[in-house]
């Protein structure tokens, strides 16, 4: 007779040419491509774009990380905001109170990557910083084990509310901390934690932290993040995610435990958007404020993952590229048409035929987007006010024309040029 | 007979005043095939959710190989030893042929989110078993060619033969079918009767088919359980059920149990 155990068990030969190098490369390009931004861009766009390209990466963090529970796991959490402030103000509050402990002050201990060049490279300021974004990002992961555990036996609506009950109670809570934060080493030395925790700046926000987010963290934790989705995406445990999403009693006829499965990937999300918190609260320029993190900030975030695919690592990313670069366009519009024309001449290449209807619609988006632009030139109008009509506009148009976002659940390289889609699945590797 | 690997003893549910399953009993042997029957509504897909804790039954047991199921959630039921296929096909429909065999696939791992993350070599291992075992199940169903296309792409009768394919990844002990045959032309009812009887020497499987196709369930079935507005009217063998008057009356008007 057979036994009660399964038979088949995945036998885990190490699988032959695979090291713990391999599995660490990607890391290593990682950390390149953080330095190449870093040293590479950064001195060559100034301090203003420099700003916008580490809002870019943590926006980055924000939309790819959301995505794991709203795209993946097919779930609708509205409340991503709330673990970057959870994030955030404990970031800022370890960084903060640490830096008077050890140095008597709170002001920049960093080296290169934190963009003082006098004190040599990995600096204790850098290592203190990261030390506090990896424990914002741990709270916030704690945070949505605590909310995740009970909501996420409900069913997908009756989280939406839970999330978004959530973000504002963390956003009135963080209102009613203390707004006295001491700026004498004297007295931060007399605080206990506890005094510490309750001494966040209320609703003026948290002031004084010093500046240590420079495009060489945001971007190494942004390809982290984007590594890690990856990773998570194309394997048997993402899968799992995935089929959660395509029908919740399938999968759990696979044997796939819906609830923990659940948490697991909200837990993950919170983790990252945590980090993003961190990197926001030292970010020079930003305001740590809660109403900086509230509900606004929570639709931002579900906006990109929305606009570029639920599902899709590459659209959220690139819709949050795009979205993060938005308001700073529509200060001062620049003309489309070239840009449309191009594309238009594109798709009609690669697509002879099917390419007819998207061609037209590039034609028509390209000349209503110069009518605009004319319109609030002529009627000496700042788009950027207009930032959040113009989102929910896009929305609606998307839901109409592509309800899946840009890319649907698929990335940006499985649409192949020629019409011919690649082999959707790749072997592992 | 030998010692039933499961034993399925006064099953009951009822849904508001309806009886829907009511002292339900079944016993199946190691590799044996068995049919249950009966008119629409009769509560054959009652009792494979009851089976997969789906439903919780409000009487009776469920016993694979000694060990007591009811009351598992469903995912510890996939994990016990027992799949199925549902009846209106849910694929994940948005996921790769080959994808949806391989979630079947993942119950059986043992590596988790750190080993993901990190891409350990234990992990890419076991990644890779996964693929060889999921490629070996498609080929068996003939669903290799198909293997990158989505699965809400695929035309039914590959649909039902995906659905089989994914249930027996998670390397079953007991496999349910409900209505394997439904949407299949004539020539692939014939090739789904031998495909079904292979299954059970292949992969070390026994089998509970729900089935309206009398042809196919006549003909590949040891034993028939019949049920008509949730209670057991007959059970025996294909000739004896045939004759039974009982079923012959449960089935008058409706479908004739003679093919
Ligand atoms: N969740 C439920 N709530 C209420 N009634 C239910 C539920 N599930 C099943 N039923 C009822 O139980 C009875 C048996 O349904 P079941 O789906 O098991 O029939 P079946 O034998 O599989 O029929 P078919 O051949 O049409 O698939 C039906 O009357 C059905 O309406
Ligand atoms: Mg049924």
């Amino acid at each position: 007779m057979t036994s009660a155990n399964a038979r088949w068990v995945a036998p885990r030969p190490a699988a032959a040419g695979t090291t713990w190098l391999y599995s660490l490369l990607p890391l290593l390009a990682a950390i390149a491509l953080a330095a190449a931004l870093h040293f590479g861009l950064q001195p060559a766009i100034g301090p203003f774009r420099t700003n916008v390209l580490m809002n870019i990466g943590i926006n980055v963090i924000l939309a790819v990380s959301l995505n794991i529970v709203n795209g993946f796991t097919g779930q609708f959490s509205i409340g991503h905001a709330g673990f970057m402030a959870v994030g955030g103000y404990t970031a800022a509050a370890i960084t903060y109170y640490t830096s008077f402990r050890v140095w008597g002050d709170a002001l920049m201990h960093g080296g290169v990557l934190s963009g003082v060049p006098a004190n040599g490279w990995l600096t204790a300021g850098d290592a203190l910083f990261v030390g506090s974004c990896l424990a914002g990002g741990l709270l916030a992961a704690v945070a949505g084990y605590l909310v995740g555990l009970p909501s996420l036996r409900l069913r997908g609506d009756y989280l939406a509310i839970v999330t978004l009950g959530f973000g504002e109670i963390v956003r009135v809570l963080l209102q009613q901390s203390d707004s006295d934060i001491p700026y004498l080493a004297a007295d931060v030395q007399r605080m206990s934690v506890w005094q510490m925790a309750r001494h966040l700046g209320g609703a003026l926000g948290f002031s004084g932290v010093p500046f240590y987010t420079t495009p060489f963290w945001v971007w190494l934790f942004a390809a982290v993040t984007l590594l890690v989705a990856f990773r998570v995406k194309r394997s048997s445990y993402g899968r799992a995610f995935l089929s959660i999403r395509e029908d919740e009693t399938a999968a759990e006829a696979m044997g796939v435990a819906l609830t923990r499965f659940k948490v697991r990937a909200f837990v993950l999300a919170a983790f990252f958007a945590g980090i993003a918190g961190g990197l926001f609260a030292h970010e020079i320029g930003t305001a740590l404020n809660p109403r900086e993190l509230g509900f606004m900030k929570s639709f931002d975030i579900v906006i990109m993952v929305v606009l570029g695919g639920m599902g899709s690592i590459s659209g959220a990313a690139l819709a949050a590229a795009i979205l993060t670069i938005l308001p700073e366009v529509l200060r001062s519009p620049p003309h489309v048409w070239p840009l449309g024309l191009v594309a238009i001449v594109f798709v009609l290449m690669v697509r002879r035929k099917a390419g007819r209807r998207a061609a037209l619609t590039l034609a028509a988006v390209t000349v209503a987007l110069e009518a605009v632009r004319a319109a609030a030139l002529w009627q000496g109008v700042n788009l950027a006010d207009y930032r959040m009509v113009l989102y929910a506009l896009s929305l609606v148009v998307m839901m109409i024309v592509r309800p899946k976002g840009l890319f649907g659940v698929r990335e940006i390289w499985d649409y192949r040029p020629l019409g011919r889609r690649r082999a959707a699945t790749v072997a592992v590797g | 007979m030998m010692e039933p690997l499961l034993d399925i003893r006064g099953l009951s549910i009822s849904f508001g005043g309806l009886k829907a399953v009511a002292d339900f009993d079944l016993q199946l042997g190691p590799r044996d095939l068995q049919g249950l029957i009966g008119p629409n509504g009769a509560g054959k897909t009652t009792v494979f959710n009851l089976l997969t804790g789906i439903y919780r039954p409000q009487a009776g047991s469920v016993r694979l190989a000694g060990r007591v199921l009811t009351g598992l959630r469903p995912h510890q039921v996939a994990a016990a030893g027992i799949a199925r296929t549902f009846q209106a096909s849910r694929l994940f429909g948005n996921l790769s042929v080959l994808d949806n065999v391989r979630i079947g696939c993942h119950l059986r791992t043992r590596h988790g989110l750190p080993g993901t993350i990190l891409r350990t070599p234990q992990q890419v291992g076991e990644e890779r078993a996964i693929l060889a075992r999921s490629v070996h199940l498609l080929s068996t169903f003939g669903l290799q060619d198909r293997r990158d296309e989505l699965a809400c792409n695929l035309p039914y009768g590959d649909r039902r033969r995906l659905e089989m394919a994914r249930a027996l990844a998670t390397d079953p002990q007991v496999l349910l079918l409900d209505e394997p045959a439904a949407g299949m032309n004539p020539p692939e009812k014939l090739a789904l009767r031998e495909l079904i009887r292979g299954l059970r020497e292949r992969f070390d499987v026994t089998i509970l088919l729900i089935e309206h196709d009398m042809g196919v369930v006549m003909d590949i079935c040891e034993r028939i359980t019949v049920l008509d507005y949730g209670v057991t009217i007959a059970v025996g063998t294909p000739a004896e059920v045939q004759r039974d008057p009982r079923v012959i009356e449960a089935y008058l008007g409706g479908d004739t149990v003679t093919k």
